[in-house]
């Protein structure tokens, strides 16, 4: 019972770097109308960023959000008017999407230049630290992760519902043109919840430092990861999109523990499938991926 | 004679390849309702969305106050006071009924007059008042057109383009919202008015447009275009129509 309990829990503390992935998306998928398929991408870059702030400048991953959060934000408003603006405003998306496709790859080999093609990893002095509680391990790094999450996840909600700007982006998500009909600008309302879902990839760069080996190859695994992640809560719903990461790992972790690690990916996949077929609008969502007609 | 509020000369108007509006003029009086009437397809919201600045004309000036709007974008048109009523209503239908009428507000001059449109909307509206918490998609259809035109005047008007506001909605509610109307006008508000309900629109308005595939074909007070022949046997339905 223990060791089940101990594999949930790991589950979900993992999961939280999917449910963050999958927050980003569901912001960036409102208002564009693509899955960012280079989010994994961007939030590796992000971890190599933190790792080398670390190695050279000994700068703590978890102080590194102070920099590498703004850092995302401001890198996503560039990329929006620099490659996504126009595409934006066509009614195909194909363009966005295959603009997204180049950057990922684009992204991947930039890093393998830079960074090489070895699996990198912090050493991390506290990452042994766990609290223990009636023989449940707990690290406290892991931990960390779900703190990341529940905060980011938080943040996002209250943006979206509390501020002028985030009510904004809800009715682009739903209405661009009707949006723009009250004089709102959408073009700036579009990069804000861009630059937003990339500062999220920001968010889990540090996640990923902190617990992950990675190298410039991870990026797509974990975009497809926050996809399925995505899918299980719901496109729409910060919370679902968080609590479909956590159900991801959870999955996983039971996969890998009961059935072998080598079931990971099959349980996850096939689990998305059944899930697209069988509840198209997530667990949480209001909406799916696709609209109901 | 002081300029009209607002005067479209000779706006052409294509989608792509495919021409929509040729050569379309009027004028709206500061303080009037002005009703633009014709059959489905006939380029009423082509119109609509070029003064609004939603569509770029081939050719032609879209004049407010006698200034030439040029290539101005939606937002500062907005701001002056030029605000559009979309067909099939557009609310946010996930937000509540105050969120969209916040929206309405979002420049900063509507926003700095937020809490005195809001009585406004509540005074001409108050069934949105009863229902300010609810989500908009969850409104009856007559509440939906009320909140769609309370959104606009939390904009703070000079000219409110309201396209097709009885579409969808019973004859009781539609004499409702075309009184709603006036009193909006009696406010101040100048109405442009586009309708399928010719009758109820020519009615309210001191002057009328009818267009036809892009031209508009016929204009004059709202009794004369009653009276008229023509526009009576297009819209009963009588043969030999010249519309
Ligand atoms: N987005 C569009 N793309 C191409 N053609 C359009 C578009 N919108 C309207 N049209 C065409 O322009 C003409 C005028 O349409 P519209 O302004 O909507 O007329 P109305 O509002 O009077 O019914 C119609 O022939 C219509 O098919
Ligand atoms: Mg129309």
């Amino acid at each position: 019972m223990s060791s089940l309990i101990q594999v949930v829990i790991n589950g979900i503390l993992l999961g939280s770097m999917y449910g963050i992935a999958a927050v980003g998306l569901s912001l960036i998928f409102g208002t564009m109308r693509i899955i960012f398929i280079a989010q994994g991408t961007m939030i590796v870059l992000f971890a190599y960023l933190v790792y080398w702030a670390s190695i050279k400048a000994g700068v703590d991953p978890y102080l590194s959000l102070l920099w590498v959060v703004p850092f995302a934000f401001i890198l996503g408003l560039g990329l929006f008017y620099v490659l996504f603006r126009k595409a934006a405003a066509l009614e195909d998306r194909n363009v966005s999407l295959l603009l997204a496709v180049g950057l990922m790859y684009l992204i991947d080999n930039l890093i393998l230049k830079l960074w090489s093609a070895t699996p990198r990893g912090l050493d991390i002095p506290y990452s042994d630290a766990m609290i223990v509680v009636s023989g449940i391990r707990v690290s406290w790094l892991r931990l960390a992760l779900l703190g990341l999450g529940l905060g980011s996840a938080l943040v996002v909600y209250l943006f979206l519902k509390r501020t002028r700007v985030g009510t904004a982006v809800r009715a682009a998500s739903e209405d661009m043109e009707a949006t723009t009909i009250q004089g709102i600008n959408s073009v700036w309302v579009c990069a804000i919840s861009f630059a937003i879902g990339i500062a999220m990839a920001g968010v889990a760069g540090v996640g990923m430092a902190t617990v992950y080996s990675f190298d410039y190859q991870f990026g797509f695994v974990f975009a497809i990861k926050a996809l399925v992640a995505l899918a299980l809560g719901g496109i729409g719903n910060v919370f679902g999109a968080l609590a479909g990461g956590l159900i991801l790992g959870i999955i996983e972790n039971l996969a890998a523990y009961y059935v072998g690690i080598e079931w990971i990916e099959v349980a996850s996949y096939g689990i998305f499938m059944l899930v697209l077929i069988f509840l198209p609008q997530g667990l949480f969502g209001r909406r799916g991926l696709v609209k109901k007609v | 004679m002081a300029n009209p509020l607002l005067e479209v000369r000779q706006l052409n108007v294509a989608y792509g390849d495919v021409r929509a509006l040729w050569d379309v003029s009027l004028e709206v009086e500061e303080g009037s309702i002005v009703a633009l009437v014709g059959a489905n397809g006939a380029g009423k919201t082509t119109l609509l969305k070029s003064i609004a600045g939603l569509l770029r004309p081939l050719g032609g000036q879209i004049l407010f106050e006698g200034e030439d709007l040029g290539r101005l974008n939606t937002k500062h048109r907005v701001d002056k006071g030029i605000v559009m009523v979309p067909e099939g209503r557009r609310l946010f239908q996930t937000l509540t009924v105050l969120e969209n009428l916040r929206l309405g507000a979002y420049l900063p001059k509507a926003r700095a007059g937020y809490d005195d449109s809001l009585d406004r909307v509540f005074t001409l509206f108050p069934r949105l008042q009863e229902r300010k918490n609810s989500k908009a998609g969850l409104l009856s259809g007559g509440e939906q057109q009320m909140l769609a035109i309370g959104r606009a005047v939390m904009a703070g008007p000079r000219l409110v383009m309201i396209d097709e506001a009885s579409l969808g909605l019973s004859p009781i509610l539609t004499r409702h919202i075309f009184e709603l109307i006036v009193a909006l006008n009696g406010q101040g508000a100048t109405v442009l008015l586009v309708e399928q309900n010719i009758h109820m629109a020519l009615k309210i308005c001191s002057k009328a447009y009818v267009m036809k595939t892009g031209h508009i074909v016929l204009s004059g007070t709202g009794e004369e275009l009653l009276a008229d022949v023509d526009v009576r046997k297009a819209y009963v339905g009588e043969r030999g129509s010249r519309l």
